[in-house]
């Protein structure tokens, strides 16, 4: 399905705004781009029970990115990829959570663009829920994204891309995915001896 | 093989170390001296000063790890523990990634142990541009000796690890020239696991040196404690004001710590110390404070090696170029160095910034990765004059750096210089950092398509390490937050002693820099506030 290039391509003024505009701003989100539209969660809506920062829709939403970004989620057992999904997910919350204000503000306004229906198909090209969206979509979505000339949502594609795939391949089970051995043997051998 | 842990037994012995996740009530600490930070000019300071029989008071915000944690040798936790923002600091915008310090040792505590002297041609563009006195290279030379010799600061005499050895053998078969790197260690096992806390306690980072040996002085430490403001009249300061940190190590408790002091050192390192100058409302008539903050962008060149390279194991960082750092002199094109990163899985992801089978392969293929970068030197011309500190409503720092055309041209030859030497010593492809970049499989396919890489924020992936300047140091107030001695130009008793003094960025990783120039800059304050 060929998706257009978000709306705001076609608004001089708009362009103006994403060409000046730090990380994704709140215009994008709720205000100037989409004026009529709503769908912005309350601010003070809760996070998921666990988690200091995610939202159950953040939640939803990083459960489809992570298996699109990591698809060697898919080999794993259903028990196996619910656990490193799970511990995946305490990783991104805990650095969003550790992130000072400017940083939290910016990705909380990603996530809520992201959470909005409207939103989400106009300027994601995502037309269904997260939990329903397939690893096709999704990575249809960050590719067009940090394809897009437009520095703001090329940012989201980038954050996205790197919180996900840190927090994943952090985790000790996927070190053989990474070739990476653990910790130098010899001296961990001797310091836990 | 058990590792004497130092603070187990130090406490036991009557050190003072206070955690403020602890407090319950408010507490009033008094000091001759206090000092905001524990990084490199915090712990330089602390052992000088509390030598000299000074009542020292140290505060730090992140928590103390010791190396008792560091034995894990697990990236998430060090990630969690020990850097700034849990390693996911950036710019305002969210284009340049900042891994900086955050525990008792800040960024000492964390870094690859590289240690270089200030290179001369900086500081003659200080002494020439920025009205800085005291600090020329003959100056200078007796305390890089005094640091280097305290701290086992020598050419690493192993042999590099293969992803160093990399950098060495393309500068070899270029011509270009190549240096070992100096390290801060005694007895390394050349593990690897710098960047996550020492856990042979090798390194000699401020936690394992001038920290202990301040607090077997009688110094007091206090972690866990984020200082909001520092107290002052306009003319002195009186002391400060901070809240103690939760066991999270970042929610305030609301149980607040107040300090009065004789004396106050600000020591938090780049970003974090303007940023408490401007929530102070410390004079600043010419609004020089958090303006010229830099930061060595560093971009990368990926490479797949026919050879296993490891490069996660063996000390991170032994072999460094400076064939491009001075070639027009201080103030032509951007200079660079030449250095390559250790590539756990974590920070390869980020580095790669890529997903499905295209990560999944670059992955894969990390045994055999050689990863290079460039630190660029920024701030030595009028189109690179750095980024600006300011605070957010809540008081936390935000770092606005925006890329000039200059910066860009240095991120471009970079590109080239870093393929070049990967392809000289024999990489099978090579891709630049950069989403709109490919496998290349020889240099001159690189060569073409590095030169069309569209040089933009986000597009480019962008890093920092190391973060200077933004309370710039000048003999002339105009120009600079303290004097060429650290002292502030306002507050007769307020000292700065960090890399946030710098006027410009080093030219070089810049912790034996912060080190020297406090060791001096302290010693000459110490006369005047003893006896």
């Amino acid at each position: 399905m060929p998706i257009p290039e978000p709306r705001a391509a076609v608004d001089p003024s708009r362009r103006h705004f994403l060409k000046i505009g730090a990380g994704f701003s709140a215009a994008i989100a709720c205000t100037a781009l989409f004026p009529a539209l709503t769908g912005c969660t309350p601010a003070d809506a809760p996070p998921q029970p666990g988690m200091a920062f995610l939202r159950p829709a953040d939640v939803r939403m990083f459960r489809a990115l992570l298996p699109a970004i990591a698809v060697d989620l898919a080999g794993l057992d259903a028990a196996a990829r619910e656990a490193r999904l799970a511990a995946a997910l305490k990783n991104i919350d805990g650095t969003i959570a550790a992130m000072d204000q400017n940083g939290r503000t910016e990705l909380r306004k990603l996530l809520d663009l992201l959470d909005s229906t409207p939103l989400r198909w106009a300027v994601a090209g995502v037309r269904t829920p997260w939990d329903q969206a397939t690893p096709d979509q999704v990575r249809a979505f960050l590719a067009r994204w940090r394809g897009s000339r437009f520095a703001t949502l090329n940012a989201g594609g980038v954050v996205l891309v790197k919180l996900a795939s840190v927090a994943y391949f952090v985790l000790p089970g996927t070190w053989a995915a990474s070739g990476y051995p653990g910790p130098n043997p010899a001296v961990y051998r001797a310091l836990h001896s | 093989m058990a590792i004497n842990d130092l603070y187990k037994a130090g406490i036991a012995s009557g050190w003072k170390v206070l955690d403020a996740a602890t407090f319950t009530a408010p507490r009033l600490l008094e000091a001759d001296v206090a000092i905001i930070g524990t990084g490199a000019g915090g712990g330089i300071a602390a052992e000088i000063l509390s030598e000299a029989g000074l009542k020292v008071l140290l505060l730090e915000e992140g928590g103390l790890h010791t190396s008792d944690s560091f034995q894990d040798m697990d990236e998430a936790r060090a990630y969690r523990e020990l850097y700034q923002e849990a390693a996911a600091r950036a710019t305002s915008d969210g284009a340049i990634a900042i891994l900086q310090g955050r525990s008792v040792g800040g960024s000492t505590t964390v870094n690859w142990s590289s240690s270089f002297r200030t290179p001369p041609r900086t500081l003659a563009h200080w002494a020439s541009e920025h009205a800085v006195t005291g600090h020329g290279e003959a100056d200078m030379a007796p305390w890089f000796a005094r640091i280097e010799a305290r701290l086992g600061m020598a050419p690493w005499a192993m042999d590099p690890n293969p992803n160093n050895a990399v950098l060495r053998r393309g500068c070899d078969k270029l011509g270009w020239e190549s240096h070992v790197i100096p390290r801060n260690v005694r007895g390394c096992w050349n593990s690897g696991y710098c960047g996550f806390g020492c856990p042979v306690n090798a390194k000699q980072s401020m936690l394992v040196s001038t920290i202990p040996n301040a607090l077997a002085h009688g110094a007091t430490l206090v972690h866990r404690v984020r200082v909001r403001r520092l107290d002052h009249d306009g003319k002195t300061v009186r002391g400060l004001t901070g809240d103690a940190l939760g066991v999270d190590g970042y929610t305030a408790t609301g149980v607040t710590i107040t300090v009065r002091a004789r004396h106050v050192v600000v020591a938090g390192g780049a970003i974090n110390t303007p940023a408490l100058l401007l929530r102070s409302a410390v004079p600043d008539p010419h609004e020089r404070i958090g303006r010229r903050t830099f930061i060595h962008p560093v971009n990368l060149s990926i490479a797949e090696m026919p050879e296993l390279i490891e490069p996660y194991y063996g000390a991170p960082q032994s072999i460094a170029s400076d064939e491009f750092q001075w070639r027009h002199g201080a103030t032509g094109p951007m200079g660079y160095k030449l250095e390559v990163p250790p590539m756990f899985p974590g920070i390869s992801a980020g580095v790669f910034n890529a997903f499905g089978d295209e990560l999944k392969r670059e992955m894969a293929a990390l045994p055999h990765t050689n990863a290079m970068l460039a630190l660029l030197r920024d701030g030595f011309v009028p189109e690179s004059d750095g980024g600006r500190v300011r605070v957010a409503k809540d008081g936390s720092p935000v770092l606005d750096y925006d890329m000039t055309d200059y910066v860009w041209d240095g991120v471009r030859r970079a590109y080239l210089s870093m393929a070049e030497a990967q392809f000289a010593a024999g990489a099978r492809r090579v891709r630049p950092a950069h989403l709109d970049a490919t496998y290349y499989t020889s240099w001159p396919q690189a060569r073409e398509a590095i030169a069309g890489l569209p040089l933009k924020p986000f597009r480019a992936l962008l890093f920092t390490a190391h973060l200077m300047g933004g309370c710039a140091m000048s003999d002339d107030p105009a120009r600079g937050v303290v004097d060429s001695q650290g002292r502030h130009h306002h507050l007769s008793n307020l000292f700065v002693f960090d890399g946030s003094v710098f006027p410009t960025s080093i030219g070089a990783n810049p912790q034996l820099s912060v080190f020297a120039l406090t060791a001096q800059n302290v010693s000459a304050l110490k006369p005047r506030i003893t006896g």
